[in-house]
């Protein structure tokens, strides 16, 4: 009772949209207007490549992680942070609420939204001009595979939520290219000691070895298992580890806070 | 059944907290049992503020325990939030109405009485279709005041509370939170502003370089400290301590005719700070002598 109930779940959910619906509506209005426009526009130019497809990445991706970047704005915030913290509701489902609004909330809403104003601009392409772009479809593979991403990579952006004061987005995402630059030179590095013995000057030219190793066997013998299962792995560790750690560091973050 | 002081009450023991190295509390004690409307006084940075947020969870202990209503603040456990309300003195209100506020936020607590809300509101005046974001700082305070008291928590820590309200608000404040007292509740006060809390608060807290040096009701502090004016400048070992006014000097001196006196809250906090040892020696006396009067009604 004290860890979750779904009364009190409830009630944050609701106070979180009463809070927050009116710039829902401010954002739905100026986003779609845009997409309107662009459709329209790109029609009359007679540009009738899958331009949805084009479209709804972006809101769903930058959308998405704008939105849950501020998720826990209230917690940084003087007065609200106190306000927030000593809502009644316990830890767990405060973030919970927040986690389901920003993740299968606003991937499934920003879906549903995408596909309603887009059929509206196609009806209307469809209807002056005769012709358009093929109709958006949420239910499409690659679609699918891309709110499949988003839920698991928004977990990032809600780790740097709940961890940073100010400009969470943007030191999110400063954070992704560092922990990308260092995961890139620690590759260099290794890679470098491996195979320092096949360089030419500053380059590694490991043709060579390959057709060495293909002679021998030794690549589908070694190699190519090991590199499946190296794909193996990362796959495990980007949609089965990495969400969920991300969740868990948050979520303890959350009920650390002092303020 | 009767239930435990921890149960109902706030038990720290052995506390420790700092923001840096050098601690704000050590080793600091404190109880605080129902039906009572605390003031806790203390300097500037004495810890007032840190305190209450220790008791409500916002901070964490470095050592030692603090229990409230037989729960531990910093796991922030709903139930216990669901029986404390902290206004502080920086606070937040949401542009919202005070009648959708209601709506949103009374529902987090089981015991809310929209009956006393709506009462409360008309005692302070305040409008409930307005935004709360537009009221003034004094008329925010009140409605969150009036929200706080109508929550019926057990545990209610204001602080500051009379900062930025006008005269008649503080007269308001006064009477409303007199009838809001009950059998089980704590309130508990931390405020500068002494003056506005006179025969309001009691007992007296005193926190003082990071322990509480004075915890008395004002019962107690009657019995065993005398105020008077005199007119030339006291002197001697029984004068504990004396300052300036209009027309004289204002002097405290162990109660020992037993007649009662009006010692203001403020005159009362200097005492204690200015001599903490000699009132925790006097205070710590299970019983005083009163000694007989001489006929010219001066101490034999």
């Amino acid at each position: 009772m004290n860890k979750f109930s779904v009364r009190r779940f409830g009630l944050l959910l609701r106070r979180d949209f009463s809070a927050g619906y009116k710039s829902v509506i401010i954002a739905m209005a100026a986003v779609g207007g845009f997409i309107f426009l662009v459709t329209v526009v790109s029609a009359l130019g007679r540009q009738l490549g899958p331009i949805h497809k084009t479209m709804y990445y972006p809101l769903l991706f930058i959308g998405g992680y704008v939105v849950t970047s501020l998720a826990f704005k209230e917690l940084h915030l003087n007065g609200q942070s106190v306000f927030y913290l000593t809502l009644p509701g316990s830890g767990l489902e405060k973030y919970l609420s927040k986690l389901l609004v920003t993740s299968v909330g606003y991937a499934f809403g920003s879906l549903f939204f995408y596909t309603a104003i887009s059929a509206a601009a196609e009806g209307i392409n469809r209807l002056i001009f005769g012709y358009g772009h093929p109709f958006f479809n949420p239910f499409q593979r690659y679609t699918l595979i891309a709110v499949a991403v988003y839920l698991v990579t928004q977990a990032v952006f809600l780790v740097g939520s709940v961890y940073f004061r100010k400009l969470a987005f943007i030191k999110t995402n400063l954070y992704i290219w560092l922990f990308g630059i260092v995961l890139a030179v620690l590759v260099a590095v290794i890679t470098w000691l491996i195979f320092r013995d096949f360089a030419i000057g500053n380059r590694i030219k490991l043709e060579p070895y390959f057709q060495r190793l293909g002679e021998s066997g030794e690549m589908q013998a070694v190699f190519v298992p090991m590199a499946e299962k190296f794909g193996q792995v990362a796959k495990v560790l980007f949609w089965g580890v990495m969400a969920p750690v991300c969740w868990v560091v948050s979520y303890l973050r959350l009920r650390e806070t002092e303020v | 059944m009767t239930e435990s002081l921890t149960e109902t009450g706030i038990e720290i023991r052995n506390l420790s907290f700092g923001y840096t190295k050098e601690r704000l509390f050590s080793n600091l004690d404190l109880t605080l049992g129902g039906g009572n409307i605390y003031g806790l006084l203390g300097k500037n940075g004495a810890g007032k503020t840190s305190l209450l947020k220790l008791i409500c969870g916002l901070r964490f202990p470095d050592a030692g325990t603090c229990s409230v209503l037989g729960w531990e603040p910093q796991n922030r456990p709903a139930t216990l939030l669901e029986d404390i309300y902290f206004l502080p003195e920086e606070f937040y209100t949401p542009p919202i109405s005070a009648e959708l506020y209601r709506q949103i936020y009374a529902p987090f607590y089981p015991r809310f009485s929209a009956e006393a809300f709506r009462e409360y509101l008309g005692e302070f005046d305040l409008p409930t279709k307005k935004r709360l974001s537009e009221l003034s700082y004094g008329q925010k305070k009140k409605f969150l005041l009036a929200f706080g008291l109508s929550t019926r928590c057990r545990l209610v820590l204001l602080d500051e509370p009379t900062n930025g309200l006008d005269i008649p608000s503080k007269s308001q404040f006064r009477r409303l939170l007199a009838g809001a007292g009950q059998e089980d509740r704590i309130i508990l006060i931390s405020t500068h502003q002494v003056r506005d809390m006179e025969n309001l608060i009691d007992p007296i807290i005193i926190l003082d370089e990071g322990q509480i040096i004075f915890q008395q009701s004002m019962y107690e502090v009657t019995r065993r400290l005398q105020v008077e004016m005199q007119m030339e400048q006291p002197s001697g070992d029984r004068v504990l301590y004396s300052e300036k006014a209009l027309g004289g000097y204002v002097v405290v001196r162990r109660n020992e005719s037993g007649e009662e006196t009006q010692l203001d809250l403020e005159t009362l906090f200097n005492t204690v700070i200015a001599n903490r040892d000699r009132i925790g020696e006097l205070f710590a006396q299970e019983d005083m002598k009163v000694p007989e009067r001489d006929s010219a009604g001066g101490l034999a």
